[in-house]
C-alpha cells in the first residue's frame, strides 16, 4: 500500500510493523516525532503497546533494553546528542546481548540545524561494537526498521538505525505493509546471573569475545544479503564511489544530471563492513571515493591507495552534503574537473536576520529580561541549559550553554572560580528532570551558593511540546517538591503578562541571595504559547502599536527584549507587525525608555 | 518530469502545510515526490525554507541553481532564498509589497499582507492563498486546480471548505492582476 509518509512517520509505522511494542526514548529534534507518532499509530490500529518519554535517555535506553532482555521486541528513540548520555548502559549492554529484539534509533543532524554538535552516531555503533543501517530516504527508513528488528533478533545484538534530518524530515511517497499481523508480545524474564549480571573480569571477558564473534558473523551477513547483490549492478567504469545514507542521493544525482562515469555502491550498513571482501572490489577501479556524512566511519574501516575521503582531505569534513560538494570531491580527486554546475548568485544586500527567537508571547523571554535588568551584567554570570529558554541568547540573558543540566553544575563551579559575581543558572523543567536534580544535590551536599531560576511550562516545548513527567502526573511529581527534597526551600512564582511583576519576583531573589548560604532556587510556573490547553486564558489579548513621535530609535527594546514583531520601519521607527504579536501586552511597561509603546486595542 | 519548488517565508506562517499538500498532490498525480521540512530551532518569526522535489530523485534538499519555482509567503525571505532558483527558468511567486526590490527572474507578486489587513481573507490562510496565485500565474506548475483542491480535502477534511475558498481567492486576485 502507498503512503505519504514524513521519514519520522515511515519509522513509526516500519516499528508498528516489525512488531515493537515497547518505545522508550527522549525528544531531541531530528527524532522527536518518531514516538509521538508510534503512539498514534498504535491508537490507530488499537494495539496494545508501551510508547512512553523517560525522563532521559539513559532512562529510556534502559527501560528498553529490559523489554529486550525479557525477550520482548523494543525500541529507544533519541538525537545524536542524546545517545552521549545513553553511552553508559549502550557500552555494557553491547558485551551483554538480549533475547528479544532492540533497535536503538539515533538520529543526527550533519549541519547543525538544531544541536549543539555534529556528530556522527555511526562512529557511536563502532565505538559499541553494534551493526547500523543508514537510510538515505523514509522508504528505506522503513524497510531497514523492519531488518532491523530482524538482524536485531537473530544476533541477539541491539541495531543501531541512524537516519539523518533529511531523512526524518523528508517526506515521500512509501510502499508499505497492507495489513497488520502483529500482536503485543509477552515479556517472560529468564533468570541468568552470569549474563544478565556479569561482574567484571571472568564475566565480561567471555561477553566481550562473544561480541567479537557476533560482529565476525554480522560482517559476513552484511557481504552476503546487503552488499553482493549490489555488486552485480556494477558497470565497470574507473571510480567507484561507496555512499551511505543521504550521501547516496546526493551522488546519484549528480553523477546523473551532469553525466559523471563513476560506479556507486551503497553500504547499508556501515558498520561492521567486511573489509576484505569490499577491498577486493577495488583491484578493477583506479579510484574508489567514500561519500558519507558526517564522519569518516567507512572510510576508518577500510585501507587502499585508492581511497579518498575526509581522511584524505578530498571530500568536506563538516557540514551536510549538497550536490556542489559532490562535485568538489570528484575535482579534489582528479576524476573530473572542477565545476560550478550547482553555484549560483547570491542576493547580496542585507535582508533582515531572523536568528531562531522564542515565539511572542513566551513567558521565557519576560523571565530573562527581569534577570538582566535585576542582575547587572558586571557582575553576574548567566548559565543556561538546553531548550527555548536557550534562545535568550538573543537578548545576551545567557553567558554559557554546554548540553543538558550544565547550568546547574557550572552554576557550581563559577561560584567556586568566580564568587565576586552573582550566578543566575536558568533551566527548564524537562531538563530539570532530565539532568538537573543529580547537580542540584551536588550544590545543595556542598553548599554553592547561586540562584537557579527553573522555568517550568510543563512541556518539552522546543521538540515539539512532548510530555513531561510532572505534566502527566501533576499530584506525584512535582518540582517544587523535588527541589525541597534535595534540601532546600523552592520559591515559586506563577508567571503574569505584567513584566513588573516578573522584576520585582527577582529582585526578591536578590534580597534572599544576598544572605544565602547555600543555592536559591525559584521554580516560575509558566505555559508556552503554543501549548492550547496549558495557555488557554494566559494569554494576551492586547495589541500594541509604536507612538512614532516618542520612539527614538535607541534599538533598547530590539536589543532587550527582542520580540520577533519588532522591527524598525522605512521611517527609521520601530513598528510592531500585528500578524506575529501575540497580545501579551508585556512589552507595555518596562521595556521601552520613552515609553513609546502604546496600547491600540482589545483583541 | 522533473520539477523542484523551495517553500520560503517565516515560522508560523505554514511552509510546512504546502509541502504536504503538494506532496499529497504528487501522489494523486502518480508522480514520485521528496520533500523536506527544516524543523529546529526556528520558533514563531524565524525564516523557515521547505523543498518539495517532484519526479525522479533522491536526494530530498534542493542545490543552488536547481529549482523551477520560488513560493514565497514573504519578500525577504524570497531574496534569501532565490539563489536556489535556476537561472534559466526559475520563476517567483511572492507575497511583497509594489516597492520591492526587483531581481533577473520571472517575479509574480502580490501584497497578500495588504489584503489580509483589509480582512479580505484570514491571514492564517495565507499559505494557501499563495498557493492559489502560484496556480494562476505559473504555467508551469505541475498540479490541476482539481488535483490541488482534492489534496487540501485529504489533508484536513474539516476546513477544507474554508481553504478552498481562499485558494479560488488567490487565483482569482491573480487572474485580475495579469
Ligand atoms: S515554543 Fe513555547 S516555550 Fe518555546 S519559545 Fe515558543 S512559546 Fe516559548
Ligand atoms: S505585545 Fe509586545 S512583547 Fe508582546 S508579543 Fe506583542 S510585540 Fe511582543
Amino acid at each position: 500500500m502507498k503512503q505519504i509518509l514524513m521519514g519520522n512517520d515511515a519509522i513509526a509505522l516500519g516499528l508498528i510493523h516489525a512488531g515493537v511494542d515497547m518505545v522508550s526514548g527522549y525528544p531531541g529534534t531530528p527524532s522527536s516525532e518518531i514516538l509521538g507518532n508510534f503512539q498514534k499509530f498504535r491508537d490507530k490500529f488499537k494495539l496494545e503497546a508501551y510508547a512512553q518519554w523517560a525522563t532521559n535517555e539513559k532512562v529510556g535506553f534502559e527501560v528498553a533494553y529490559a523489554g529486550a532482555i525479557s525477550g520482548k521486541r523494543t525500541c529507544a528513540t533519541m538525537k545524536q546528542v542524546g545517545l552521549n548520555v545513553a553511552s553508559d548502559p549502550l557500552m555494557s549492554a553491547s558485551y551483554i546481548g538480549l533475547k528479544g529484539a532492540m533497535l536503538l534509533i539515533s538520529c543526527d543532524d550533519p549541519g547543525f540545524y538544531s544541536s549543539q554538535t555534529e556528530q556522527d552516531s555511526r562512529s557511536f555503533a563502532k565505538f559499541a561494537r553494534i551493526p547500523v543501517l543508514d537510510p538515505s530516504t523514509p522508504q528505506e527508513a522503513y524497510d531497514m526498521v523492519k531488518l532491523g528488528v530482524e538482524l536485531s533478533h537473530q544476533f541477539e545484538s541491539i541495531v543501531m538505525l541512524r537516519p539523518v534530518m533529511r531523512v526524518s524530515h523528508a517526506r515521500e511517497i512509501c510502499e508499505v505493509d497492507d495489513s497488520l499481523h502483529v500482536k503485543a508480545n509477552q515479556g517472560n524474564f529468564e533468570r541468568n546471573i552470569p549474563r544478565w549480571g556479569a561482574v567484571p573480569p571472568a564475566g565480561r571477558f567471555r561477553q566481550g569475545l562473544e561480541q567479537i564473534d557476533r560482529l565476525e558473523a554480522i560482517k559476513a551477513w552484511n557481504w552476503d544479503h546487503l552488499i553482493k547483490p549490489k555488486t552485480h549492478a556494477l558497470k565497470g567504469e574507473n571510480v567507484l564511489c561507496l555512499t551511505s545514507g543521504t550521501g547516496d542521493g546526493y551522488v546519484r544525482e549528480a553523477i546523473s544530471e551532469l553525466d559523471i562515469h563513476a560506479d556507486v555502491l551503497k553500504l547499508d550498513m556501515p558498520y561492521p563492513l567486511p573489509k576484505e571482501k569490499l577491498e577486493e572490489l577495488f583491484v578493477h577501479y583506479n579510484k574508489v571515493i567514500v561519500f558519507e556524512e558526517s564522519f569518516p566511519c567507512i572510510e576508518e574501516q577500510l585501507s587502499s591507495p585508492k581511497l579518498y575521503g575526509k581522511l584524505t582531505k578530498h571530500v568536506h569534513v563538516i557540514d551536510e552534503f549538497s550536490k556542489d560538494k559532490v562535485l568538489s570531491a570528484f575535482a579534489n580527486a582528479g576524476v573530473i574537473a572542477p565545476s560550478h554546475a550547482y553555484k549560483s548568485e547570491k542576493y547580496t544586500e542585507e535582508l533582515p536576520k531572523r536568528p531562531p527567537n522564542m515565539c511572542p508571547g513566551c513567558p521565557h523571554r519576560d523571565v530573562h529580561y527581569a534577570i538582566t535588568k535585576v542582575f547587572k551584567k558586571k557582575k553576574s554570570i548567566y548559565t543556561s541549559d538546553i531548550g527555548c529558554y536557550t534562545l535568550g541568547l538573543n537578548q545576551a540573558a545567557i553567558d554559557t550553554i554546554l548540553c543538558m543540566g550544565a547550568s546547574i553544575s557550572m552554576a557550581s563551579g563559577f561560584s567556586i572560580s568566580d564568587p565576586d559575581k552573582t550566578v543566575i543558572a536558568t533551566i527548564g523543567d524537562s531538563t530539570f528532570m532530565h539532568s538537573g536534580v543529580a547537580p542540584l544535590i551536588n550544590a545543595v551536599y556542598q553548599n554553592h551558593k547561586f540562584i537557579l531560576v527553573i522555568l517550568d511550562n510543563s512541556t518539552t516545548a522546543m521538540t515539539g511540546r512532548q510530555t513531561t513527567p510532572e505534566r502527566t502526573n501533576p499530584h506525584q511529581i512535582d518540582i517544587k517538591r523535588i527541589v525541597e527534597g534535595c534540601g532546600v526551600s523552592c520559591h515559586e512564582y506563577v508567571y503574569v503578562q505584567d513584566i513588573n511583576k516578573t522584576v520585582d519576583f527577582m529582585k526578591s531573589l536578590h534580597e534572599m541571595y544576598k544572605t544565602a548560604t547555600a543555592p536559591v532556587v525559584a521554580v516560575v510556573r509558566e505555559f508556552c504559547v503554543l501549548d492550547r490547553e496549558n495557555a488557554m486564558g494566559r494569554l494576551g489579548n492586547v495589541t500594541v502599536e509604536v507612538d512614532e513621535d516618542k520612539c527614538v530609535a535607541c534599538d533598547s527594546c530590539i536589543t532587550n527584549y527582542k520580540c520577533p514583531p519588532m522591527h524598525y520601519n522605512d521611517a527609521g521607527k520601530m513598528e510592531i507587525d500585528p500578524f506575529l504579536c501575540a497580545g501579551c501586552g508585556s512589552c507595555l511597561d518596562v521595556i521601552c525608555p520613552t515609553d513609546a509603546f502604546v496600547k491600540k486595542e482589545e483583541k | 518530469m522533473k520539477y523542484q519548488i523551495v517553500i520560503a517565508g517565516i515560522g508560523g506562517q505554514g511552509a510546512v502545510f504546502l509541502v504536504k499538500v503538494l506532496s499529497i498532490a504528487s501522489a494523486l498525480a502518480h508522480q514520485k515526490c521528496l520533500g523536506t521540512e527544516n524543523h529546529g530551532m526556528s520558533q514563531r518569526g524565524g525564516s523557515v525554507s521547505c523543498y518539495v522535489k517532484i519526479g525522479d530523485f533522491y536526494a530530498p534538499a534542493i542545490d543552488e541553481g536547481q529549482a523551477d519555482l520560488l513560493i514565497a509567503l514573504e519578500g525577504n525571505e524570497a531574496l534569501r532564498n532565490i539563489q536556489y532558483l535556476n537561472k534559466d527558468k526559475g520563476v517567483i511567486v511572492m507575497n511583497a509589497p509594489k516597492n520591492f526590490p526587483k531581481v533577473s527572474f520571472e517575479t509574480h507578486s502580490v501584497d497578500a499582507f495588504k489584503k489580509a489587513k483589509a480582512n479580505e481573507f484570514p491571514i492564517d490562510a495565507l499559505n494557501v492563498y499563495m498557493l492559489g496565485v502560484t496556480l494562476a500565474l505559473d504555467p508551469h506548475f505541475p498540479f490541476s486546480c482539481k488535483e490541488i483542491e482534492e489534496a487540501i480535502t485529504q489533508m484536513n477534511a474539516k476546513v477544507a471548505e474554508k481553504n478552498i475558498v481562499v485558494l479560488h481567492q488567490g487565483i482569482n486576485d491573480a487572474k485580475d492582476k495579469k
